[in-house]
Formats: C-alpha cells, structure tokens, sequence
C-alpha cells in the first residue's frame, strides 16, 4: 500500500475522505484484491487502536495479522491482542470444515456427509473452551428468570463435557439448516449478518459433492454422518 | 402470549411492519434528538425507502464488497443483494422469496420467505424492556462520506447479547456505518457504505440477478408447516437470560428429517435465540419399525459452534437433541439450551 493510499484509506475509515476521492479508493478496492485484503488489516487494527478494544474477534486472519501490514508501526499488535477465533462454520468440539455457510447449505440439502478435518481438533476446543470458561459467570450469580416455569437451580456447566469429543460436535450440515431457520425469525441486523455470511467467498470451501435432485425425500445412504 | 409486547416481539422481524408499527409511537413525547427515534427512523429508512449502495462487510479483518439494492413499490419489497468480490454470489428477494444465485456452486437455492425485512436489517421497536437490556445513548454527531452522521450505541447491559454502533446519515436516517460489538465494546464485525444513492425508482434490471443461471442446478426448500410431537412440545427453557421470553412457538422441519422438530424463538426485543428441539436417535420407538426413517439417524451432537456474528450450542437433553442458535454470545446459547426440560404448563404464544 502507498503511502497515499494508505492516506486515503485512514481517512476513509475516519470518515473524512472527499466523495470524489472515495469513489476512486472504492474502484480501486473493487479491482485490487491485494489492496483489498491491506484495507482489512488496515481497519482491523484501525478499530483496535481507536480504543475499540482489546480484543478483535478474528476469522481465520490472526495468524496472518502479525503485523505484516506494510510499513505499520509494531505497537498495533499489542494494542489489538489478537486472538484466533474459531472460523465461521467450523464447530468448536472438534469436526473441523472451513466451508463458507452457502456451500455448507447445499451439502445440507444434497444430504452429503462432509468429511471432517479432524487435525487440530481438540487444539480448537481447548483454545475455545478456555475463554468460555473463564467469562462465564458462577452459576449463583447468574441472574435467572423463570421461562415458564417455577425457578429452580441451575444445572449449567458453561464447557460441555462433550466439547473434547470430535465426534459428537454438530453436524455442518444440521447447523447450516439451524441456521436457515432461525434466520427466518432473528432480528433485522442479525438477520443482516447470517445473510451478508453466506455472501462472503471463503477460499477454503470444499468442493460440493455430488448432486441430488429435488424435491428432497431423505435417501437412508445419503445422510450426513456425524 | 396475549399482551401486546410479546405479539409485537413475534413481529419484530418482519419489518415491513415496523413502519406500520411506527406510527404507533408518540414520537412527540420524545425530543427529536432522542437516539430511539433516530433508530426508528433508520428503521424506517431501511424497511420503506428506494436505496442502492455499495458497502462494505468487515469481519476480523477480511473484507467483502457488497452491493444492496432495495425497492419498494406499491407495498412490495424487491430486494437484491451482491457479492462484488470474487464468487459473484446474489440473493434476490422477491414474491416472498429468497433466491440464492451461487455461481461458483453452480446452484440456486429457493426458500419460501414470509417475511419482508430488508437484507440490510433494521433494528425493532425500543420499548421499555429493550431499555432495561440495552443502553441506548447518542455519541458526539460525525462525517461519514462527507455527510452529517448522527451516531448511535446500543450497548448491551450484561455479556448474554451483543450491541451496536450505527451512524445513521442526518438527512435520510440511513445507517452509512454499522458495527456489531460485544458487551466490553470490542467490534465484532462491521460493515459501511462507500457509496448510497436513493433514487426515486428504480428499474428492474437492476434488481435482476447478473447470475447466469444455465447448467445450474436448483434446489427448493420446502415450507414447513408440520406440527411437533405433542412430547416434542412439550419442552421449554426453563430458565433464560434477563429479559429474554418466548416470542413463537412452531415446527420446523430441519434438513433432511421427516419428523418436524420443535422450534421455539426466545427475544429480548432485539436479540433473537431458536431453539430446536429434535427427536434423538436413542430413543426412537415404535414409529422406527413402521419406518425406519423417521428418526434423525443422526448420533447425539454436543458442543458449541461458530455461526457467522454469533453461536449455535447443542446438547441432548433427556434424550432429545437440543440445539439453540442465535446471534449472541456462546454463553446465552449455552444457557437456554442447557435449561431446556418437559414443561407441563408449556406457554404457547400464538402466530
């Protein structure tokens, strides 16, 4: 990235670049993927600076960040305190797809199995799981409300006992149709959010397997293994 | 499910009627700087005007381009949006539909879609209860594009939902720039606006999907309608986060499965939680015999997973498969669908 650019793009993100200007950042950006991909790091470690905060949920991108922004100052990475995260679609307890959520629904609705990448697995769930545990609140303190019922004590462990188990994690599959269905009835911004996902190109996309054609009667040898 | 906020609550996604709802507000009670009618303005914007822009979608530093267009006329929503970058994905909404064009799939994926909220989003009514979850405050006015942006927070009061930042554009109430944080402040994922027009028509080429559907093959999701079991019903939550209630009650149909399974819908007015409820494979009875696939053949699944901004967590409970899903943090997931149990008493809210 030129220093121009890099210019123009912080100014961007700040709001404060000329609309002429911006319309000529945003062709660029259309067009250049490897300036496409700077911006990101860019606004990425813009948010943590401005005080965002400390911590930035990251998609298969913290490895990367390590401050390999051209010409960025060293302290960014402190201030950000990156943090792998688990890769949208990829199940903490353990069956490991990348897959973006599009690709995962059509294998959903074929009824294919997925084969799992299971290198790694218990890695994902233990790094996952260590967080979980530590902000979840004691039980006790958890502030209840009845949901129908008299209130009553919790049985709640925040890490399921399953969650080292890479077996029992969800099926892609199912998740994805969980995922259709609720979005049906999630909020507006949420609901922005699941489709704008399922939009996102996500480079490490399996290739679909065979078809089935419609309508969708469950064949006994297509179901998805879990 | 009677009283007036829970029947809005069921509808607070299908924002066609947030308009409709609006005008129920007394706006007047509030002062115009007040960041809830701001945020029911954007709402408004989103849900009734012509808009066609190009934003951005950030998350964890990978960046898409993204073109919405949005039209309404004569009280129908026809909506589009595109991915500019590399797999040319669009989804047209349209006829109470939602097509999924995914050329580098090579299929096209139809699901019936009653609802009519803009793929943008909008947020829903702020009612006292949202308040009591939620502080919503106005931060110091900005330019965004060079325009008056006003800017809003809504921040979550506990750590079981996630908040927003919006900047909403002075004139027009469009949100220019939108950010997805969680309860420390800390952006999750945000998307803004290079460019926004909003024509007074828009024609239908620009609504048509660019996609070259032929070779591709197409996929149709069917409506589901089914009901649950009666024991399949039978389960709630039993206990939830502050502030989130049963909005609807129904069945679902998941996937492959032949038997529907129970689908519940927990809000807090503006944070939404499913809860799935499935018969398991464990205790499949006698309709195995007479068909050996009407049980979800599937093993138990237990555990947590990512799903775009938010989580999905499953568990079995009392041999039932439980999975919630909602875009809030792992932990809410995890305790609604942790206190799923047999309710005798079991509230049904009606559609």
């Amino acid at each position: 990235m030129s220093e121009q650019i890099r210019e123009q793009v912080s100014a961007f993100l700040d709001g404060e670049l000329p609309d002429t200007e911006t319309e000529l950042l945003l062709k660029r950006l259309t067009r250049d993927g490897e300036l496409r991909e700077s911006f990101g790091r860019y606004a990425l470690i813009g948010e943590a600076l401005r005080g965002a905060g400390s911590q930035i949920l990251t998609r298969g991108f913290a490895s990367r960040v390590n401050l390999a922004i051209d010409g960025e100052p060293a302290q960014a990475p402190a201030h950000a305190q990156l943090r792998r995260e688990a890769r949208w679609w990829r199940p903490i307890a353990g069956v490991t797809v990348a897959a973006g959520v599009a690709a995962v629904a059509i294998v959903a609705l074929q009824q294919r199995s997925i084969s799992p990448h299971l290198s790694g697995a218990s890695l994902t769930a233990q790094n996952v799981a260590a967080p979980l545990k530590a902000a979840a609140p004691a039980p006790s303190q958890l502030p209840l409300q009845g949901g129908g019922g008299p209130r009553e004590a919790l049985s709640y462990t925040v890490v399921p006992a399953a969650s080292t188990e890479a077996p029992s994690a969800i099926a892609p599959a199912r998740l994805t149709n969980y995922v259709f269905a609720h979005s049906k009835y999630s909020s507006g911004l949420g609901q922005r959010g699941l489709l704008t996902d399922l939009l996102i190109d996500d480079d490490e996309v399996p290739p679909i397997p065979a078809q089935r054609a419609m309508p969708p009667p469950p064949a006994p040898d297509t179901r998805v293994a879990p | 499910m009677t009283q007036p906020r829970l029947a809005l609550a069921y509808w607070l996604v299908p924002c066609a009627l947030v308009g409709a709802l609006l005008s129920t507000v007394p706006q007047s009670a509030r002062g115009a700087d007040d960041p809830r009618v701001w945020l029911q303005r954007m709402n408004k914007a989103l849900a009734t005007r012509n808009y066609d822009g190009t934003f951005f979608h950030i998350s964890g530093g990978r960046v898409e381009t993204m073109r919405i267009v949005h039209r309404v006329r004569s009280g129908r929503v026809t909506e589009r949006l595109q991915s500019l970058d590399g797999s040319g994905r669009e989804f047209v909404r349209a006829n109470d539909e939602l097509t999924c064009y995914l050329p580098d799939q090579h299929t096209v994926l139809v699901e019936p879609r009653q609802d009519r909220g803009p793929f943008l989003g909008s947020l829903p009514q702020f009612d006292a209860t949202v308040s009591d979850f939620y502080r919503i405050e106005a931060l110091p006015d900005t330019h965004i594009l060079g325009r008056p942006t006003r800017v809003i927070a809504v921040n979550p009061k506990d750590q079981f939902r996630f908040g927003y930042r919006l900047w909403l554009d002075e004139k027009t109430a469009m949100p220019l720039k939108t950010q997805l944080c969680d309860s420390r402040g800390q952006v999750i994922e945000q998307i803004f606006f290079a460019r926004l027009d909003m024509p007074e028509s828009i024609p239908d080429s620009d609504l048509a999907p660019t996609v070259h559907t032929d070779g591709m093959r197409w996929v149709r999701q069917g409506a589901s309608a089914d009901n649950a079991s009666a024991a399949l019903a039978a389960y709630r939550a039993s206990q939830l986060p502050p502030g989130f209630r049963l909005t609807v009650q129904g069945a679902q149909t998941i996937g492959g499965a032949t038997a529907p399974a129970s689908h519940l819908v927990y809000s807090d007015g503006l944070a939404t939680v499913s809860v799935f409820i499935e018969q398991s494979s464990s205790d499949s009875g006698a309709p195995s015999a007479l068909d050996p696939q009407a049980q979800a053949p599937e093993a138990p699944m237990q555990g947590l997973a990512r799903v775009g901004s938010g989580y999905a967590f499953s568990t079995v409970v009392q041999g039932h498969q439980v999975t919630a899903v909602g875009e809030v943090p792992a932990q809410t997931v995890e305790f609604i669908a942790h206190s799923v149990k047999i309710s005798s008493g079991a509230e049904i809210p009606h559609h």
